[in-house]
C-alpha cells in the first residue's frame, strides 16, 4: 500500500516559483493498476520521481507499507529504489554501450543475484516483453525506440518490485505491442499483486486501469473509469 | 557483466579518446619509470662507489704519484708502520712497472739516436724516456699494447721521444703505448677494489714471487693469449693464470703480477710505488687518514682519499636527487592526468550515473566502477610507458648525467672528452695504476663510465615497483572523481526530459 500525503514539490526558475506537484494526496492499495493523465508540463513526471525516491519533496510524505520515505536515510532510499521500485522512464534511460540482456541484469547485479540466475531471468523477461531473441545480445544503441522501450520495461521488472512507476510506457510502441504491454502490466497487478502507476496519453490504456487520476497544474483529481467506451 | 567488465567496456567507449589518453599517460608513466630506473641505477652505483672507495686510502711517496713527480720510494717498513695505525684493516703494497714491446722499443731507440735528442721535455711529464717519479726503468715485453696510440698517444709519446719543434722532418716512427704492469700484494686494483677475474684464477699468494700473471681482457685478446698461455717480461717467461675486466679500455691494457715479482723485475726489492690502505669502517676514514699521515710523515708520504671519485660520487648524488624529483613530478603528472580525465568522464556521464542510481546502484559500486576504469587506462598507459622507458631510460640517464656533470665540473669537460679513450697521456685524466687515481680520472669520466651500467640495470623489479607507484597515484587520482559520483543525485536521470 502506498499513501501520498500532502506532497509538494516547488522549483525556483529565475524569480518565479513553479509548483508541478501542489498538495497531492492519495492512497493506492497493493495490486492496484492506476493511471495518471494530464497535459504536458502538468507535473506527472515530477510526481513519479517523488514516488520513486529519485527526488525529495519540498514538503509532504510518501509512506510505503507503513514506512515513511521522508525519514529514510540515503542508503535506505537506494535500497528502496533497488528492491521496491521498478521505474520505466519516458526516455528509457538504458545504458547505451551495454547489450539488452546486460541492461536487464543490472538491477539484479546490484541486488546481489547470482550471475547464472540473473542471466536466465533477464532472458525470460525479454521474452515476456516480446523482444526478438536474436536482439537480446545487441547493444542498446542498435535497437529501435520500441525495442528499447521493451528492454526498459523488462529492466523495471527485474527485481520483482512491489511498485512499478511507468512514464508513458506505450508511447513509442505500435498498437499491437502496446496492447501486449498493457496486458502484461494488468497480469502483473492481478497475479503478482504489484501496484502499478502509469502515466499515459493513451486513452485505451487509461480506460483499462482500475483507477484514473488527472493532474492539472500540480493538482491531482480522480476521475471515474468508464469500463466500456 | 560485472563491475570490472563494465569498467573495461567503458574505458573503450570512445576509442579515439582512449588512444589519446593512453598516449599521454604513457609519456608521463614512461618518464616516471625512466627516472626511477636512472635513480635506482645511480643510487646503486653511488653506494657501490662509496663502499669501495669510501674506506680506501692511497699512500704515495711524498711528491710523487705513479710515474710522475719525485721523492723517495715507499718501503716495506712503511707498510708495516701503516698496518699498525689504528682502524687500518689491511695494507696492500703495489709496485708499478712500465712495459714496452721489445721490438718497437728497439726501433724507437734507433730513431732517437738518429736525431740525437735523448732528453725528455721534463721529468714531470716523463713517459718512456725516463720518469722522475717512483718507478724504475722501462722493461721490455713480448706483449703488444691493446690500445692504438691514436692522436693523443702519438702526441704524448712523441713528446718523450723527440723535442717536437726541433725534430727532424724524417717520418715519425710508429708509436706504441706502454703497458702497465702492477705488482700487487693483494687481489685488488689500484683503487683497492677487488679484481674482477673473468677467466682462470687469481695469483694465490700475492706476497711470494710467482711466474704467473693476470692480464686485462683486451690485452690478452690483442696478443691472442688465454689462460695457460705464456709471454715474457725482460726475457723472463710468465704464464697467464687469469683474465680480469677492469671495466675500462685503459684499465684492461694492464697486467698484474705478485708484489715480490715486480720488485725483482724492477731490481728494487722492498720498494713500493704506493700502498692501498683499507680502513675498517667509513666512520673511521677521516681519523685513520690523519693518523696515517702523521705516522708516515708528510715529507715521506702523501695520503689521499680518491678525491676524484668523491666528486664523481657527489655529482652522481645530485643526479640521483634530480632523477628522484623528476620521478615524483612525472608520477604526479600521471596522477593529475587521471584526475582530470576522470572528472571529465564523470561530468560527461552525469545522466548515466543518475540512471544507475535510479535503478538502485549503491554509491560504492559506481565509485568502484570509475576507479577500475581509471586503472584500465593506467594499465594500458603503463604497458606502453614501460616500453617507452626501456628505450628512453638510457638516453634520459645519460642526458641527466652529462648535463649535471658539465655544470658542476665545467673546467674538466674539455679533458674529459678524451679521458677514458686517451689514456696514453700519463698525467691525463686516466690515472696510472698505482697513482691513486680513479680510472677515468674525473667526475665526468666516472659518470660516463657509469652509463653502461645505468642502461644495463633496467631491472624488472624496479619497473614493477615504479608501476606499483603509478597505480597507487592513479587510485588516489581516480578516487576524487569517484567520490564526486556519490554527490550526483538520481534525479539527474530526468535532466533534459
Ligand atoms: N528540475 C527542474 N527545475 C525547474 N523546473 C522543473 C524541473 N523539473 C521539472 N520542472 C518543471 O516542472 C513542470 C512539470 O514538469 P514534468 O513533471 O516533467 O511535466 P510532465 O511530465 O507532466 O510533462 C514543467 O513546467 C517543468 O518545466
Ligand atoms: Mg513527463
Amino acid at each position: 500500500m502506498i499513501e501520498v500525503k500532502n506532497l509538494v514539490r516547488t522549483f525556483n526558475s529565475g524569480d518565479r516559483t513553479i509548483k508541478p506537484v501542489n498538495d497531492v494526496s492519495f492512497v493506492l492499495e497493493q495490486g492496484t493498476l492506476a493511471s495518471i493523465v494530464g497535459k504536458s508540463g502538468s507535473g506527472k513526471s515530477t510526481l513519479l520521481s517523488l514516488l520513486g525516491a529519485l527526488d525529495k519533496p519540498t514538503s509532504g510524505d510518501v509512506v510505503v507499507n507503513g514506512v515513511s520515505l521522508a525519514r529514510m536515510p540515503d542508503g535506505k532510499l537506494t535500497e528502496y529504489r533497488r528492491r521496491d521500485i521498478g521505474f520505466v522512464f519516458q526516455q528509457f534511460n538504458l545504458i547505451p554501450n551495454l547489450s539488452a540482456v546486460d541492461n536487464v541484469m543490472l538491477p539484479m547485479e546490484f541486488a546481489g543475484v547470482r550471475k547464472a540466475e540473473r542471466l536466465q531471468r533477464a532472458k525470460d523477461l525479454l521474452e515476456q516483453v516480446q523482444l526478438d531473441p536474436e536482439k537480446q545480445a545487441r547493444r542498446i544503441n542498435r535497437l529501435s525506440g520500441g525495442e528499447q522501450q521493451r528492454v526498459a520495461i523488462a529492466r523495471a521488472l527485474a527485481n520483482e518490485p512491489k511498485l512499478i512507476l511507468a512514464d508513458e510506457p506505450t508511447g513509442n510502441l505500435d498498437e499491437q505491442t502496446g496492447d501486449h504491454i498493457i496486458a502484461l502490466l494488468s497480469a502483473l497487478s492481478r497475479d503478482h499483486n504489484t501496484t502499478i502507476l502509469v502515466v499515459t496519453h493513451d486513452r485505451a490504456l487509461a480506460n483499462k486501469t482500475d483507477r484514473r487520476f488527472r493532474l492539472q497544474q500540480g493538482r491531482l483529481t480522480e476521475e471515474p473509469v468508464r469500463a466500456m467506451v | 557483466m560485472s563491475v570490472l567488465a563494465r569498467s573495461v567496456g567503458n574505458a573503450f567507449r570512445n576509442k579515439v579518446r582512449t588512444a589519446a589518453v593512453v598516449a599521454v599517460l604513457a609519456v608521463a608513466i614512461g618518464l616516471a619509470l625512466s627516472m626511477l630506473v636512472a635513480n635506482q641505477a645511480v643510487g646503486a652505483k653511488v653506494q657501490e662507489l662509496n663502499a669501495s672507495v669510501g674506506t680506501v686510502l692511497t699512500v704515495n711517496p711524498a711528491g710523487g704519484q705513479g710515474f710522475e713527480g719525485g721523492g723517495e720510494p715507499l718501503t716495506a717498513g712503511q707498510a708495516a708502520t701503516a698496518a699498525a695505525v689504528p682502524n687500518v684493516s689491511s695494507v696492500v703494497g703495489t709496485s708499478s712497472l712500465r712495459l714496452r714491446n721489445g721490438t718497437e722499443a728497439a726501433a724507437q731507440a734507433a730513431a732517437q739516436a738518429a736525431t740525437g735528442t735523448q732528453t725528455g721535455p721534463g721529468g714531470g711529464q716523463g713517459g718512456a724516456g725516463g720518469p722522475g717519479g717512483a718507478s724504475a726503468a722501462t722493461l721490455t715485453t713480448s706483449l703488444t699494447a691493446a690500445i692504438d696510440a691514436g692522436t693523443l698517444g702519438g702526441r704524448n709519446q712523441a713528446a718523450n721521444g723527440t723535442t717536437g719543434s726541433t725534430g727532424t722532418t724524417a717520418a715519425q716512427p710508429a708509436r706504441s703505448l706502454p703497458i702497465t704492469a702492477t705488482g700487487t700484494g693483494g687481489e685488488v686494483d689500484s683503487t683497492g677494489k677487488a679484481l674482477t677475474i673473468t677467466e682462470g684464477t687469481g695469483l694465490g699468494d700475492y706476497t711470494a714471487e710467482s711466474a704467473n700473471a693476470l692480464l686485462g681482457t683486451t690485452l690478452a685478446e690483442k696478443n691472442s693469449l688465454t689462460v695457460g698461455s705464456t709471454f715474457t717480461i725482460n726475457n723472463q717467461t710468465f704464464t697467464v693464470a687469469g683474465l680480469f675486466d677492469a671495466g675500462t679500455t685503459f684499465g684492461n691494457n694492464a697486467l698484474y703480477v705478485t708484489l715480490p715479482t715486480a720488485q725483482t723485475l724492477a731490481e728494487l726489492p722492498g720498494e713500493l710505488s704506493s700502498m692501498i690502505v683499507t680502513v675498517n669502517s667509513l666512520d673511521n676514514v677521516e681519523s685513520a687518514k690523519t693518523a696515517l699521515q702523521s705516522a708516515l710523515g708528510t715529507d715521506t708520504a702523501d695520503v689521499t682519499q680518491g678525491q676524484n671519485l668523491e666528486s664523481a660520487v657527489s655529482s652522481l648524488g645530485s643526479v640521483k636527487n634530480i632523477s628522484f624529483i623528476a620521478f615524483v613530478a612525472a608520477l604526479g603528472t600521471a596522477g593529475l592526468i587521471i584526475l582530470l580525465i576522470m572528472v571529465m568522464l564523470v561530468r560527461e556521464r552525469r545522466r548515466e550515473i543518475g540512471v544507475l542510481k535510479a535503478i538502485g546502484a549503491p554509491n560504492r559500486t559506481i565509485g568502484l566502477q570509475f576507479v577500475l576504469e581509471a586503472l584500465v587506462l593506467v594499465a594500458m598507459g603503463s604497458v606502453v610507458g614501460a616500453a617507452v622507458a626501456s628505450f628512453a631510460s638510457g638516453g634520459i640517464a645519460s642526458a641527466l648525467i652529462s648535463t649535471n656533470t658539465s655544470t658542476t665540473t665545467a673546467t674538466t669537460v674539455g679533458r674529459a672528452a678524451g679521458g677514458p679513450g686517451g689514456a696514453g697521456f700519463p698525467a691525463g685524466g686516466a690515472g696510472m695504476p698505482g697513482g691513486g687515481g680513479f680510472p677515468g680520472g674525473n667526475p665526468l669520466g666516472g659518470a660516463s663510465q657509469l652509463l653502461t651500467s645505468v642502461t644495463a640495470s633496467v631491472s624488472p623489479g624496479v619497473i614493477a615497483a615504479g608501476i606499483a607507484a603509478v597505480f597507487g597515484v592513479a587510485i588516489i587520482g581516480a578516487l576524487v572523481p569517484a567520490l564526486l559520483t556519490a554527490r550526483i543525485r538520481p534525479i539527474e536521470v530526468l535532466r533534459g526530459e
